[in-house]
């Protein structure tokens, strides 16, 4: 097989930078960091196609450990740092159940992936009622675009990308429990003939016993704007896919060990789809808030 | 430091668990035993070398010299390698014979024996439609015909394919499940409308039974058409 399985991964690329949305609308305050090492993966044997209709494919897997740092600057500005020290693409050995030969090997490639940075600037003085937040992130090509025996596998998109984003917050008191809830909208702006991007989400966060166990659900909207290239007017022999989109629902819970030390643990699961692996994505971490 | 071991205990499940795994596919097809071109009439001391062409239980062509036999051995006798030779005017139905996997396959041929050799050019057309078999567009109307070296592939006005679904590829297959064996056309360039697709290679008009639509990176099939006879 020459010029096969990249695109799947589509979901697990897009997916992981929407976990590294966090802070929202509110910057860390001055010398305050947040830094977290996790291990994300998703694998499924059904994608959605085209038209929003689940399909089986052969299984495909991402892997990635990451590292996600939040830094302020000042008390308005933070930087932020996602970056893959570790991903890891696989697509599974396709086996006859008649004769039981190997119809097509399996493949894998390991490399480091996509990393993103950003800076988020505080709209509304520290304290607010509502916390307000603009952002600018780069999504760098760090990740491999063609990888594996066949060039077809992938562990980044291979496009320089420049995403806007407005980040609206609002965190309050009832009883003894902590409640925040953030909106955001995004224009992702992506070259090398991908579409650009419109993403907006929902994240909604309870704090219990103290601030010691955080619950948070996630709703992310990825729609395309259908401006880029399609299979039809590519004409080299490379494969191209484009134009995914996803709603996707997530749900986490973070626990504080110590103060400053806790532990979380994510499941994402796309609502719909096109041209994007139709399976669940998971994640466990470990994290250091040293923004108390 | 229970924190720790925990989170070390996970990275090591998870990277032990992402080795390239295996999937099952159920790519098995009814066997198909062919009979090549043969004379509709045998001059009397005519030799003619009888061919037959198998494809197993996934679709692969397999070499079986068939078990022959004649119904009129003073008409036509036909030799264990399949030289069939006119003895004497009249007719007879050539058999050949294969054992696969405990089952008998067979094809025969009535054959005249009279003053000339007479074979009649196969049917230069075969024809079929294409259609899905996930939820992507694909559907259209061809023909298959072959001019000199060359197969030609065309396809009417009705024909469509899904332009959102990234390395669509066709291939001429024997299983319409796999792409096993399969010969790769290529990648589909066109999504609409009628067109021809000329492919090379002096393959037989009737030497695949389906066109076969296949997605590389979703490695999934994505529709088939039956090459009617």
């Amino acid at each position: 097989m020459k010029n096969i399985i990249k695109q799947l991964t589509t979901l697990a690329i897009l997916c992981i930078p929407m976990m590294a949305i966090a802070g929202g609308g509110w910057p860390q305050p001055k010398g305050k960091a947040y830094i977290k090492l996790s291990e994300w993966w998703q694998i499924s044997d059904q994608h959605y196609t085209s038209a929003g209709f689940i399909d089986p494919n052969v299984t495909l897997a991402l892997y990635n450990t990451n590292i996600y740092a939040e830094y302020g600057i000042t008390d308005r500005f933070t930087t932020t740092v996602y970056m893959p020290i570790f991903s890891r693409s696989v697509v599974n050995t396709l086996v006859s159940n008649t004769t039981k030969q190997v119809i097509e090997e399996g493949d894998a490639i390991n490399s480091i992936g996509d990393a993103e940075i950003s800076l988020k600037y505080g709209l509304t003085r520290p304290g607010s009622k509502f916390a307000l937040a603009a952002s600018i992130k780069l999504g760098l090509p760090t990740g491999v675009a063609a990888g594996g025996i066949n060039n077809n596998l992938q562990t980044g998109d291979g496009e320089f990308n420049q995403q806007v984003q407005l980040d609206l917050g609002r965190s309050f008191q009832a009883g003894t429990a902590s409640i925040y809830g953030n909106l955001y909208g995004a224009f992702n702006n992506r070259t090398n003939d991908f579409s650009d991007e419109v993403r907006t989400g929902l994240e909604l966060g309870l704090g219990l016993v103290s601030e010691k166990i955080w619950l948070i659900s996630r709703l992310d909207v990825l729609q395309s704007l259908q401006n880029g290239a399609t299979a039809e007017s590519i004409t080299t022999s490379g494969i191209f896919a484009n134009n995914a989109e996803f709603t996707t629902l997530g749900i986490e819970a973070n626990y504080y060990f110590t103060p400053k030390v806790g532990v979380s643990a994510n499941v994402t699961t796309p609502l719909s789809g096109k041209i994007i692996l139709a399976g669940p994505s998971y994640s466990v971490g470990i994290f250091l808030d040293l923004s108390k | 430091m229970q924190y720790k071991l925990i989170f070390s205990a996970l990275l090591s499940t998870l990277l032990l668990g992402a080795c390239i795994g295996e999937d099952f596919l159920d790519d098995r097809v009814e066997p198909r035993l062919r009979l090549g071109i043969v004379p509709d009439t045998l001059a009397v001391g005519d030799e003619f070398q009888l061919v037959t062409r198998f494809t197993n239980n996934v679709g692969i062509e397999e070499e079986h010299l068939p078990i022959w036999s004649s119904s009129d051995e003073e008409v036509i006798t036909v030799s264990t390698e399949g030289l069939a030779t006119a003895r004497d005017s009249g007719s007879a139905t050539i058999t050949g014979v294969i054992s696969y996997e405990g089952i008998d396959y067979s094809v025969d041929k009535t054959i005249e024996v009279g003053d000339t050799t007479i074979i009649l050019p196969d049917n230069p057309v075969r024809r079929g439609s294409i259609m899905p078999s996930s939820f992507y567009d694909l559907e259209g109307e061809f023909t298959l015909t072959k001019v000199d070296e060359n197969l030609i592939l065309s396809f009417g006005d009705d024909y469509v394919a899904d332009r959102g679904l990234p390395g669509l590829y066709l291939y001429l297959t024997n299983n319409p499940r796999s792409t096993q064996g399969a010969m790769e056309v290529g990648m589909v360039r066109t999504f609409s409308g009628a067109h021809d697709i000329t492919i090379p290679g002096d393959i037989e008009l009737d030497q695949y039974s389906h066109l076969l639509y296949f997605c590389k990176p979703f490695n999934v099939k994505v529709g088939d058409g039956l090459i009617e006879e």
